[in-house]
């Protein structure tokens, strides 16, 4: 079938139309790429850190975003003379009668949309804490671009100063505070809460979630962001605070103490010993006697002597055990301050509730209803077993022997 | 959509063939030689119009009584061999035997007198002038139906030299060069088995081009040659002047962007693969040796992996896997990442790429076709120009389009970063330069108008695309998918050679106990009392 000459020009002509065609319909491809989603990064106010407080005046919601500074933020601090103040960030603030509401009431002042994937933390004022986090926590849930794993954390006092602080090393406060929650493990003194931990500790009926409370410390010029212990929390309402000590006498009970310091005093009371936890098991097991409940606590510590500071030698089996149960008495003091705080409080911050309910699942539907007034009389058998494992790089104090003397 | 245009495209070169048959000239050269010597000199300067024809009519034998002429083409002939080897010895040898021998006879004055091999007798006007112009002086005598062609053709032929395509630094620096009698005489040497079979194949009805064939005959199947023969012999066409023009004609899937007939300039790489079975077209004019069938994976291996330790060889070959992905795909995960999943990236870089992105002008993806399109451009003006000229395209090209364009403001700096990379990586696979550098544009209007989905996309067309693919009968994506367990020894690492015994399966001729060395090859040191070693 091969066309005679003269429809050979016009099928040629045919032929080249339509692959004209194509390519236009192809080019105007590019054209609709703006429907899909795309958004270029020059339109993006990067937020790393939210702040929620309640506006004095109004009683709205008042949140501030910590949005990165695009021209600056990449410069190191020296050179940044072109970019104003030299911050490399932007708290931006706007009212609102709902989060999402400020959200988007924000992009009359920076004229682009907040992109809130990268946000590192989310921290409430403390008046928001006190009135109640349920209701301003469901859009960081919900938003898709949110991350469950982002952090949540309560100011001391107003949120918006927490990211006004000045760290020393970081550009950002927001990322400050992530570094500094990131490596809690160091002490234990507190511990990481994200979004998705706290939103699943709401969702207990027994559980009383802990989110870790930040304040500013100022120094001289520098306004330093510090985190001084933990909050509690029940049905969504800040109740208390705790200490230090009060919260990693609650993570001894629940195996999550990372790594910190002991301090016990030495064997021959001159002076101190001091232990830097290597290893820690716990293990909870909830037991119903004659109608009364008794949480059998059985803690496997292992530490290192790190520091010591008397002349005498430590590192021998006498001292050793002397140590050893000096040790298990600090870790049975830091559990039960965190105890009588939480009996304090009556909030139960141990999940204990929970423990019961997946041994005793029966017995629980009876319990639940008045848990608030069974667990202040809950019995406890504490059971703390330490070790030293090592003493590091010396075995013996740099003195005087005493053969010599 | 693409099909339609296919077909379209197809009806085209249809009509075009049409057209070319149509303005072919009659065939009038089927006469056979008249016994007329003062005939056949008028016929053939008539029919060659050439001032450097040379046509040289002399007398010969005893009272000079027969009357010849020596015709050949004075730039193709060598002038010192027909002195010698022809003439000398009609004029004056001839002398030296009986008075009554019959010199019309051409038999008798190619067994007696011509003292030069490669000589052919023609019988046909079509073939003397075949042989003619393939460089022969021929050799007419009066009286005598038949003429005698004498290849006294010289050619130049360039020494062999390092090739340019391919150099390595282990392993033989000799390459193939224009001759293809020269690179034939190269595969001899790699090859001294009395299987080495070459068949002749002349294509082109102006440049009447020498094609070779050349295989093992016990290795190579039978069928994978069958094929080739009626594909060469399929092609009419009027000049072939490079092997690219075979390998057009012949290949599987015009239509795919991925080559299914793999080249080299390295008679080692090709002689390694005639012995795994394949066949290589050689085709006189050109460096460039075809080999079939090919496979996707070839296209990672180089000669120097079976010549390094096997260690080395993997690691060099998985970072050559990388470094094509990394060519095709590189700019566009990057556009789709910075336009669309800007929540993937890493903060602190993100915050990076915005400060970088701050005060350029364009959307992502413009920039990226403007920096690849740079990059092409950039190359192709270095290959093309002048080597004195070509580094300062390369100078310019790396101030100006490097520097100075991120310092304006019209490209971000990642953006250099990540069509640099990309450059880089997509020269670490030769075989495919030329697919990846079109993928790379398809990719990259995926990612820039779908972003992530788009090119997942892209890469399940190709995937599907590639594993569709047939060279020669050999399933493009062999030993990977089908999976062959022997063959995938040398896909991802290169094990070494003592455990590669068998020869790939799709590829060789059918049969089982297909080894090409004893099993059990693992050098192990010298045992006292083992009997192993007598």
């Amino acid at each position: 079938m091969i066309p005679n000459k003269g429809s050979e020009a016009s099928l040629i002509k045919k032929i080249t139309s339509s692959i004209m065609i194509f390519i236009l319909c192809f080019f105007m491809l590019f054209a609709l790429t703006g429907c899909l989603g795309a958004r270029e990064i020059n339109d993006l106010e990067i937020v790393i850190g939210m702040g929620v407080d309640k506006d004095e005046d109004t009683g709205n919601i008042l949140l501030t975003a910590q949005v990165v500074k695009k021209d600056t933020a990449g410069r190191t601090s020296g050179d940044a003379s072109g970019g104003g103040d030299g911050k490399a960030f932007w708290n931006v603030s706007s009212t609102g009668d709902s989060i999402f509401d400020a959200v988007r009431q924000v992009t009359h002042k920076t004229g682009n949309r907040l992109f809130i994937s990268h946000n590192q933390a989310v921290i409430f004022g403390n008046d928001i804490a006190q009135e109640g986090l349920q209701e301003y926590i469901d859009f960081f849930l919900r938003a898709h671009e949110m991350r469950p794993t982002a952090l949540i954390l309560v100011a001391e006092d107003r949120a918006s100063d927490i990211l006004d602080a000045k760290p020393e090393t970081e550009k950002f406060p927001a990322m400050n505070i992530a570094k500094l929650v990131d490596t809690y493990g160091f002490t234990s003194h507190f511990y990481e809460v994200n979004m998705k931990d706290f939103a699943s500790c709401l969702m207990s009926p027994t559980t009383a979630p802990l989110v870790p409370l930040v304040s500013i410390v100022k120094e001289k010029d520098c306004m330093d962001i510090y985190v001084s212990g933990m909050v509690a929390f029940k049905k969504g309402k800040m109740i208390g605070k705790l200490n230090h000590d009060e919260v990693r006498g609650l993570l001894w009970v629940l195996g999550k103490v990372k790594s910190g310091v002991l301090i016990v005093p030495s064997p021959d009371e001159q002076g101190k010993a001091v232990l830097e936890i290597v290893r820690v098991k716990s293990k909870v097991t909830p037991e119903i006697k004659d109608g009364s409940i008794v949480m059998h606590i059985k803690i496997k510590e292992e530490s290192s002597l790190s520091e010591q500071t008397t002349a005498e030698n430590l590192a021998t089996d006498k001292a050793f055990e002397k140590i050893q149960e000096a040790t298990a008495e600090v870790i049975r003091q830091e559990i039960m301050a965190a105890i009588d705080k939480s009996r304090e409080l009556n909030a139960d911050i141990f999940g204990f509730g929970e423990m019961l309910h997946k041994k005793y699942s029966s017995k629980w539907k009876t319990l639940k209803d008045n848990w608030d007034e069974i667990y202040p009389t809950i019995e406890l058998d504490i059971d703390v077993e330490t070790k030293i494992i090592k003493t590091d790089l010396l075995k013996k104090p740099v003195s005087q022997s005493e053969e010599e003397k | 959509m693409f099909r339609y245009i296919f077909k379209k495209i197809g009806y085209l070169s249809l009509i075009n063939k049409h057209m070319l048959q149509n303005t072919k000239p009659g065939k009038n050269n089927n006469k056979p030689i008249s016994p007329d010597l003062e005939k056949n000199l008028e016929v053939i300067k008539g029919i060659l119009h050439s001032s450097d024809l040379a046509v040289h009519e002399f007398n010969f034998g005893h009272d000079r009584r027969f009357k010849g002429a020596l015709i050949f083409i004075d730039n193709l002939a060598d002038k010192k061999e027909i002195h010698k080897n022809i003439l000398q010895p009609l004029m004056y040898d001839a002398l030296l035997l009986p008075m009554d021998m019959d010199f019309t006879q051409i038999d008798t004055i190619w067994k007696s007198l011509i003292s030069m091999t490669d000589n052919v007798k023609v019988t046909l006007l079509g073939d003397l002038l075949d042989s003619l112009l393939a460089g022969a002086a021929i050799l007419l005598i009066d009286g005598s139906k038949e003429a005698l062609a004498i290849k006294a053709g010289k050619r130049d032929a360039r020494s062999i030299e390092e090739p340019g395509t391919e150099a390595v630094v282990r392993g033989p620096r000799e390459g193939f060069i224009e001759n293809v009698n020269v690179n034939i005489a190269l595969l001899r040497r790699k090859i001294k088995d009395t299987d080495l079979c070459v068949e002749k194949y002349v294509i082109g009805e102006k440049s009447k081009t020498d094609v070779y064939i050349v295989y093992l005959r016990s290795v190579a199947n039978p069928k994978l040659i069958e094929e080739i023969r009626t594909r060469l012999n399929r092609i009419k066409i009027e000049a072939i002047l490079e092997s690219g023009y075979i390998e057009q004609f012949i290949e599987d899937s015009p239509y795919s962007v991925f080559p299914t007939v793999s080249n080299s300039e390295k008679p080692d790489k090709v002689a390694a693969k005639i012995l795994e079975g394949r066949a290589a077209i050689l085709v006189d004019g050109t460096p460039f040796v075809l080999v079939v069938p090919m496979v996707f994976i070839e296209s990672f291996q180089s000669v120097e992996d079976y010549y390094a330790r096997p260690f080395f060889a993997s690691a060099i070959r998985i970072i050559r896997f990388l470094s094509y992905i990394i060519s095709t795909l590189g700019p566009a995960i990057y556009v789709a990442l910075t336009v669309f999943h800007q929540e993937l990236i890493p903060t602190q870089l993100l915050i990076s790429i915005a400060e970088g992105r701050e005060r350029v002008p364009f959307p992502a993806i413009l920039e990226a076709f403007l920096m690849l399109f740079a990059f092409d451009l950039l190359r192709e003006a270095g290959v093309r120009l002048p080597k004195p000229v070509g580094q300062t395209v390369g100078i310019v090209g790396a101030l100006v389009l490097g520097e100075a364009s991120v310092q304006a403001g019209l490209i971000s700096p990642i953006m250099v970063i990540v069509v640099s990379a990309t450059a880089i990586a997509s020269f670490a696979v030769p075989a495919q330069t030329d697919s990846g550098t079109i993928l790379r544009y398809i990719y990259l209007a995926l990612a820039g108008i779908a972003g992530g989905f788009g090119v997942i996309m892209g890469l399940l067309a190709t995937l599907m695309h590639l594993a569709s693919l047939r060279s020669f009968g050999t399933p493009y994506l062999w030993p990977v998918s089908p999976l062959n367990l022997s063959g995938i020894k040398d896909v991802f690492i290169r094990m070494p050679l003592w455990t590669m015994s068998k020869r790939p399966k799709a590829i060789s001729r059918n049969s089982s106990d297909s080894c090409n060395q004893d099993p059990g090859l693992m050098p192990a040191p010298f045992k006292k009392g083992s009997n192993d070693s007598k």
